[in-house]
């Protein structure tokens, strides 16, 4: 089968020869090396909320105060929480789009590649921003990662709390930008013959992901604007002894928030379906479904808002539950694909698959506790304690954590030419694996039995061997955290050579070499399905002809 | 789960046994309104262990099942749109059942009674409450230091009224499985019929500042006769403070 020459933009001379130095980095606008600033930032990010989340657990091990006083702890996990959702979650698979998306269908670069330097260095500056108010007198927020008013307006009075707003809405701007440029290069610079249908899983992802972001972040902006106004020029809009509305604030933020959850784990579901079909040498289960899928959830996502208001008894709470019930339907189908796509197939059990069968395990367990919290009596028992906080850690460290970690075993080939160790992967995943249950599943039980998050100290004595239980899940979860490390600082420079194609790969990524020149491709195959790399490697074979495995056709 | 089999050392088998036992069934509630909440949990539980029995089964049948023997390529299958459509209808209508289940004990939950026996405005501040009983003049105010006790009569419907002073708090009362925020500006209206005698632990639940833990209170339920005798000595403010 022939290949075609991509017509390539003529590019200056000075461009292919780049330097690899800071300079470079500095100056850059290629989307891989924009891509590895994000995620270097956002695994940074990662690590110093890591550090903050050991904090709590070692306060939290035992009854009493012992290591920090309230209001350090307060502050401790306000920044916990505002460090790994605001700037590492929702960013690192920004960080993962920017190198992955233009590869997956074809293009040479991102559509505005200026502006996608623009945003990440609003990003790395806002969150610079954040982590300033460490430093300020008063030290940084601690209202929550909520920042409900009036707390967060009239009775915090530190300049930390300015520049959490400040630095947050700078990261939502850079979040907008780059939304803009991400669907934008998805639509308009898919190279002849990607048609949308033939888009690999993990595009469709960030393409379903950086829409929510454009319609979920304006709202966010608006009422980090409104936070700002009310505690610096005496504006009132959420202060009820001036008329204003305290749930105001809540609903805003939530239009937000509810979105944010699925910002953050449809790139990973994308991740996920890029994995499974590599390793189980079959193609993905149910394209068209899971394509489907990710715009089912996409738009029952901006109806499920207030499910995080139900106790304020100020809800109209049938409506809220029947949403946020129906997105397990969705997020059914997806798992059961992904279930389909391992069936009858031919399973390899590298680290990257490892990573990705404990998603789907947490990840289900995580969703069937969503469920239960969809339904207001359930959620008045258990919300704003231990049991949320382990729900939505089995969303976000487990479905995240080993979705990223996934795609990083899967893709740091294609970044770096060179193969992690399996055998350290190894150790990471059943250390995480084991830790992290064993941090977040006994505080489904505290929780249950009405343990309230966001406290110093508890009082009550039955509450402890599920929180020692739980810290030392933390560690050992921070000990595979230093596995991975360790491999990463190992294999990129000793690691051995990948190749173009060490997992005999599905999409367009894998027909380059490892790393990828600077324009991405010197020639591309023709692209007939969504697997171009795999047809490309069975041209040969009158079996596997294209027509077979193109779901457009069949 | 799993994973946890392989945790080592025989401390944690207080966290085995608390396992057992509390991942079976929600907390017991003590009042008419929370029994509705503590069956409806039990019914999405059953449900939930039953889902994620089934899918981590498929999951692990299919990792030993089809792990790769050779090099040999599997039939390339692309989708069964049978069973597609049959694992989108079933969880279809699971979620219907559940959300008419949901319906049905929400409204057992919070369907206000007719005339309660008594009413008591709750005021949330930083970092405790006061509990004001409609037309006795009896109140009891805490502080971090002294927990305040809201002192209820067995059997009758107590109608909450929720307020703020300050901040958003929160009213929980774990073994009510209830709880409700305390909103400034808004008057938020609950009943509670505690079924048992009997002290309760209640929290804040929603973070309100530097002292968030300390915003403890109790519910002490008592007999009718109990309460009259309480009533009437709070009344007289020589008993307005029975908390510790």
């Amino acid at each position: 089968m022939a290949t075609t020459e991509l017509p390539l933009p003529a590019l200056p001379e000075a461009h292919h020869e780049e330097p690899g130095g800071i300079v470079d980095y500095l100056t850059t606008v290629d989307h891989k090396k924009i891509g590895v600033l994000y995620m270097v930032t956002a695994f940074a990010i990662f690590l110093a909320g890591g550090v903050l989340a050991l904090l709590v657990r070692v306060e939290l091990a035992r009854p009493g105060l012992q290591v920090m006083g309230e209001n350090t702890f307060n502050q401790v996990f306000t920044m916990h929480g505002t460090l790994m959702i605001f700037l590492f979650a929702a960013q690192v698979s920004t960080g993962f789009a920017n190198y992955m998306v233009p590869l997956q269908i074809g293009a040479a670069d991102v559509a505005f590649p200026r502006a996608n330097a623009m945003s990440y260095w609003l990003y790395l500056f806002g969150s610079l921003i954040v982590f300033s108010s460490f430093f300020v007198a008063g030290g940084p927020a601690a209202v929550a990662w909520t920042a409900y008013p009036p707390l967060s307006t009239e009775y915090f009075q530190g300049t930390g709390m300015d520049l959490w707003i400040i630095g947050l809405a700078v990261v939502g701007i850079a979040g907008i930008l780059g939304a803009v440029n991400l669907v934008t290069t998805i639509f308009r610079m898919r190279m002849p013959g990607m048609t949308m249908f033939r888009m690999p899983l993990f595009t469709w992802g960030v393409l379903v992901n950086q829409l929510l972001i454009l319609f979920a972040f304006p709202p966010l902006t608006v009422a980090f604007a409104l936070l700002f106004l009310e505690r610096n020029f005496g504006a009132k809009f959420f202060s009820a002894a001036a008329g204003g509305d305290q749930l105001v604030y809540q609903h805003v933020f939530w239009f937000f928030g509810h979105p944010e959850v699925y910002i953050i784990i449809l790139p990973i579901f994308g991740v996920i379906s890029e994995v499974i079909p590599v390793f189980s040498r079959k193609p993905l289960f149910g394209y068209r479904a899971m394509v489907f899928a990710f715009f089912a959830i996409a738009a029952l996502s901006f109806g499920v808002w207030a499910h995080h208001m139900f106790t304020t008894g100020a809800i109209y709470l049938p409506y809220f539950s029947i949403m946020s019930l129906l997105i397990a339907v969705p997020t059914g189908i997806k798992v059961f694909n992904w279930i389909g796509t391992m069936w009858r197939g031919s399973i390899t059990f590298s680290t990257a698959m490892l990573m990705a069968l404990g998603f789907i395990l947490v990840f289900v367990n995580g969703g069937i506790t969503g469920v239960m919290i969809a339904s207001p009596p359930i959620d008045f028992a258990v919300n704003d304690t231990y049991f949320i906080v382990s729900h939505f850690h089995y969303i976000m460290v487990g479905g995240l954590l080993f979705g990223m970690f996934a795609g990083i075993f899967f893709w740091f080939p294609k970044f770096t030419g060179r193969l992690l160790s399996e055998r350290l992967g190894r150790w990471q995943f059943w250390t995480f694996l084991v830790g992290f249950n064993l941090t977040f599943f006994p505080q489904y039980l505290v929780g249950l039995d009405g343990m309230p998050r966001r406290i110093a100290d508890y009082s009550i004595e039955r509450w402890e061997p599920a929180n020692l239980a739980s810290t030392i899940g933390a560690f050992l979860t921070g000990v595979s955290v230093l596995f991975f490390i360790w491999n990463f600082l190992v294999s990129i420079r000793r690691g051995a050579p990948a190749g173009d194609d060490p997992w005999e790969g599905n999409s367009l990524e894998w027909a380059t070499s490892s790393p990828p020149p600077h324009h991405n491709f010197h020639q591309l195959p023709e692209i007939r399905s969504e697997r171009p790399t795999f047809d490309h490697r069975h041209r040969g074979d009158p079996a596997f002809a294209a027509a077979h495995s193109d779901p457009e056709r069949g | 789960m799993q994973p946890r089999r392989r945790v080592p050392a025989a401390r944690w088998l207080a966290v085995t046994a608390l396992t057992l036992a509390a991942a079976g069934c929600a907390p017991q509630s003590v009042t008419e309104q929370g029994r509705a909440i503590h069956n409806l949990y039990n019914l999405f539980l059953y449900i939930a262990a039953v889902v994620f029995l089934i899918v981590s089964g498929l999951v692990l049948w299919s990792v030993v099942r089809y792990r790769r023997r050779d090099d040999e390529l599997p039939t390339q299958t692309h989708g069964n749109t049978r069973l597609e459509l049959t694992w989108t209808a079933i969880p279809f209508v699971i979620v219907l059942f559940l959300f008419v289940a949901t319906l049905q004990a929400q409204n057992k939950v919070l369907d206000p009674v007719a005339s309660p026996a008594l009413k008591v405005t709750a005021t949330a501040f930083q970092w405790s409450w006061r509990f004001t009983y409609e037309g006795t003049g009896a109140e009891v105010i805490g502080t971090p230091e002294r927990v305040p006790e809201l002192v209820v009569p067995v059997g009758q419907t107590v109608r909450v009224k929720l307020e703020s002073a300050d901040v958003v708090h929160s009213f929980y009362v774990p073994q009510t499985l209830f709880k409700r925020q305390a909103i400034p500006g808004i008057t938020s209206e609950f009943d509670l019929t505690f079924e048992k005698v009997g002290l309760y632990h209640g929290q804040c639940t929603q973070f309100c500042g530097l002292q968030h833990p300390d915003m403890v209170f109790r519910v002490r339920v008592v007999t009718q006769g109990e309460y009259q005798t309480w009533l009437a000595a709070a009344r007289r403010g020589s008993a307005g403070q029975p908390g510790t």
